[in-house]
């Protein structure tokens, strides 16, 4: 079974750690949750599985062989897909286009990349967005699409970086239960990175939390509430999300 | 990737509905026909009036058409702003000389080309199409390695290649006769070839354009960042619009060499290539219309202001505006339209039948 996994790995800019010694793993039909307060080197860690950023140190491994030379668009064809912060759609093109251009990018043909987008759309439940321009869509569609981007060509692996930032209660549990069906259904392994801990910790199988580069404290959601290091890590850093994450932990 | 049998993946999903071949090429072909057949038109109206002068003129068009589509293939689709494309249109224009001149006037005038080109005297039907290539495998090599460069560092780069283009053809005494003209090329004063040459251009493009590279390409205009994620490899997406544009650069330069009957290193440096730059960038840079459009507009223009700095009998008195004032007024039109629509008249759209289409 596939497995992809960052083992000790270290990034350095500047003579400044932003990840130490961090090893994680992600395994396909799981969702794995990152969480740490601004600053913790979640994204980096995404960059780094994803071939955006060499690590200084360590390896990432899919099945064990090492991905760490690859560029960005080598380790998405080999199945690991990712979404930014923000978004980052083609604004120019239409929607099914974004979905159509990871299609072209993987080997298909364009009538193969069509089909498998309209049918993704219809998956996640936008396909009335097809035919708009990315470019003129709302804060939460453009996450969608964003997603239904990187899940084309049914990679083994997605890691998702802030999918809820500025989501409603209720659009961030809808992307709860679409994060649950790409584990379920694609038996997709996810990677989670975001600051609503709430939708987190019921969602994931498996919470690592990064604090300054460094991993204070991993384990099921149930572990993560009753950490002692995890609250202090929140409270002690990081007055801006102090509250939200105390509010679920205490 | 996944392995199906582990999950419970939705029927859709595994196994998508196509749609019926050759869809999108149907549904955008309306662009190119309807484009071929605004330049049919304006040969058509050329041939009727019959005088050679406008023949001339048109024939100018027709090349500028081919250049500026070249441009686009490349400009247009990655949004890497190239100052160099001019220079494969001088390797095209040469190589056409170098195959169609008579082999006497080659010898003496020529010394130093091998004698395979020395002896050569191909139609120039033959001579245009290798002339293309030529220059296609030129933008292949020279691609190579400036596509890895990206944003004005690749901009500075074409124009490096343009700058070393002209400084080796006004330098080769023996095999381009250094600065001075190159004579004996065929003249083909018929406007037909030409026509062809823009119509052959504007499908190429067109369907350059609808290809996965094409919309690869334009998915890395808007985001580098998320298409290298999307699994585009970006160097390689345009290197092939580079070759691909390189080609109709030569083309080009090869139908200059026939249109006109000389050449120089200097018709093919900053003059033409700020022009060429001018058309596509008044048309709409991301756009195959913009591009003709763009061609035919500023060339009606520039004839207009010619003939106003030659003079106009106004009565008694001949009313002529200042010798210059063409290249001013261009200047100050690109700026208009670059501030008022940045992204040019036409924008990211093609002319279709019953509206205007977003690009595809």
């Amino acid at each position: 079974m596939a497995h992809l996994s960052a083992d000790n790995i270290s990034v350095a800019f500047a003579g400044l750690k932003a990840l130490s010694s961090v090893t994680l793993d992600i395994r396909p039909g799981q969702i794995s949750g990152l969480i740490g307060p601004n600053g913790a080197g979640k994204t980096t860690l995404v960059n780094v599985l994803t071939g955006f950023q060499m690590p200084t140190e360590g390896s990432v491994n899919l099945d064990g062989k090492p991905l760490t030379n690859l560029k960005p668009h080598q380790v998405r064809r080999l199945g690991i897909a990712r979404t930014f912060q923000g978004g980052r759609l083609f604004r120019d093109l239409a929607v099914i286009d974004n979905l159509e251009v990871t299609g072209v990018g993987l080997g298909m043909s364009r009538r193969a990349a069509v089909a498998e987008a309209e049918a993704m759309l219809d998956w996640i439940g936008i396909s009335a967005l097809g035919g708009r321009a990315a470019g003129t869509l709302p804060y939460t569609d453009e996450r969608r699409v964003a997603i239904g981007r990187a899940l084309m060509g049914r990679p083994a692996f997605i890691l998702l970086d802030e999918p809820a930032a500025g989501m409603s209660a209720q659009e961030a549990t809808d992307l709860s239960s679409l994060v649950k069906r790409i584990a379920r259904d694609l038996g997709c392994g996810v990677l989670i990175i975001e600051h609503n801990v709430g939708l987190v910790l019921g969602l994931c199988d498996h919470i690592v939390v990064l604090d300054s580069g460094a991993v204070i404290e991993e384990g099921t959601p149930t572990e993560i509430r009753q950490s002692e290091k995890v609250r202090h890590a929140y409270m002690g850093t990081a007055a801006d999300t102090a509250l939200p994450v105390a509010e679920v932990l205490l | 990737m996944t392995d199906a049998s582990l999950s419970t993946l939705p029927p859709a999903l595994a196994n998508p509905r196509k749609p019926a071949r050759f869809a999108l090429a149907r549904r955008t072909i309306i662009t190119p026909i309807l484009l071929s057949l605004l330049i049919l038109a304006v040969a058509i109206v050329t041939v009727m009036t019959g005088s050679r002068p406008f023949n001339q003129a048109m024939i100018d068009i027709m090349v500028r058409v081919v250049l500026v589509v070249g441009l686009y293939i490349f400009i247009g689709n990655s949004g890497v702003l190239s100052f160099g494309h001019i220079g494969f249109t001088c390797l095209g224009a040469y190589a056409a000389a170098w195959l169609t001149i008579n082999p006497l006037m080659k010898k003496t005038s020529l010394p130093g080309l091998p004698s395979f080109l020395l002896e050569a005297r191909l139609p120039y039907w033959q001579s245009a199409i290798i002339a293309a290539l030529f220059a296609g495998l030129a933008a292949l090599i020279f691609g190579k390695v400036l596509m890895r460069l990206s944003g004005i560092a690749a901009s500075i780069a074409t124009f490096a290649v343009l700058a070393m283009i002209n400084t080796i053809y006004s330098n080769w005494e023996s095999v381009t006769g250094a600065t001075s003209s190159v004579v004996g090329i065929p003249i083909v004063r018929v406007i037909w070839p030409y026509v062809g040459a823009a119509i052959v251009a504007i499908f190429i493009a067109w369907g350059h354009a609808i290809s996965r590279s094409g919309l690869a390409l334009r998915a890395a205009r808007d985001e580098p960042t998320a298409a290298a994620a999307s699994g585009v490899d970006i160097p390689k997406e345009r290197l092939i619009a580079f070759a691909i544009s390189g080609v109709i650069m030569g083309l080009g330069g090869a139908a200059t060499a026939h249109s006109i009957g000389v050449v120089t290193p200097d018709t093919f440096y900053l003059g033409l290539t700020f022009i060429t730059l001018a058309m596509l960038v008044v048309g709409g840079m991301s756009s195959l219309s913009g591009a003709v459009i763009g061609v035919l507009l500023l060339s009606a223009l520039i004839q207009a202001l010619r003939w106003l700095e030659a003079g106009v009998p106004l009565g008694s008195t001949t009313f002529a505006l200042p010798k210059g004032l063409q290249e001013i007024a261009l200047g100050v039109i690109m700026i208009v339209i670059l501030a008022l629509r940045p992204a040019g008249l036409i924008g990211n759209r093609e002319i279709t039948l019953f509206r205007v289409n977003r690009n595809k």
